[in-house]
């Protein structure tokens, strides 16, 4: 039987670049047949340092630190259910968007995008559901 | 399994309509998963932009079609979260909401953000399958 609720370690990055951050927040949380991962911003997974650019190269580095987090714990960006972005600008939705259909291929996973305040100068924040 | 609620009427496909890469829902572990509701014409796609009030009444709609092609309803929400534009018009959602969700309203959360076209209201919901 699988667990109820696992927290899952990446190995990918850093040993581990959210409480590097002060922050009491784990990146991936099995629960039942699904795993959460956190809001990501845009850091370099191995060094877990802020990358700031663009809101095009941001969420490009965030779905590859993505893709890496889901496939370490066995599942894929093929597995994602639902994706949730937060833009610091509605104005940048089509910039996020076209890079974001590279990485999601047909057919790609419900979404919802609104822009709001986010912290600290990040640009781009993105959250999603998958299946384990 | 993850499987694709395809648009239940042509103008919900925001897709096809507006570039927007995501499919309308996903169906997998027991859960719908909808892409966030918008209050687009659900036969022409055309945007409906009105009151707050209007535009939740599309959304409803729309959102009621939705749940309804994939075999749940507006009674099996279990996730609502509410963008509204600016806070102030909390209890005007709150007005309008209550007539769709009249008996065991599911958890929900609102808050104020930027939502895309200068809509007013967006609804992003999971419901049972």
């Amino acid at each position: 039987m699988s667990p109820r609720r696992e927290i899952i370690v990446p190995a990918v990055h850093a040993p581990d670049t959210a409480s590097s951050f002060g922050q009491a927040v784990s990146t991936v949380v099995r629960g039942g047949d699904f795993l959460f991962v956190r809001g990501l911003t845009a850091i370099d997974p191995q060094s877990g340092e802020r990358v700031r650019g663009t809101t095009a190269s941001e969420t490009r580095q965030i779905l590859t630190h993505l893709k890496q987090l889901l496939e370490a714990a066995g599942s894929s960006l093929e597995k994602v259910v639902k994706v949730n972005v937060w833009l610091h600008s509605m104005l940048e939705a089509p910039n996020m968007n076209e890079v974001y259909a590279r990485f999601f291929s047909d057919p790609p996973p419900a979404r919802t995008v609104c822009g709001a305040r986010l912290p600290d100068g990040v640009k781009v924040i993105i959250e999603c559901t998958a299946l384990a | 399994m993850r499987d694709v609620i395809a648009a239940p009427a042509t103008g919900l496909d925001l897709r096809q309509h507006y570039g927007h890469h995501q499919s309308p829902a996903i169906r997998a572990g027991g859960l719908i998963f909808c892409s966030g509701m918008l209050p687009v014409d659900p036969q022409t796609g055309e945007r409906r932009h009105g009151t707050l009030t209007s535009e939740a009444q599309v959304i409803f709609g729309n959102l009621k079609l939705l749940l309804e092609s994939a075999g749940s309803s507006l009674d099996r929400l279990v996730q609502v979260h509410a963008l509204i534009y600016d806070s102030i018009e909390y209890d005007v959602l709150n007005r309008v909401y209550r007539q769709y969700v009249a008996n065991g309203p599911p958890a929900r959360t609102v808050w104020a953000a930027q939502i895309e076209a200068g809509f007013k209201v967006e609804l992003d919901v999971i419901a049972a399958a």
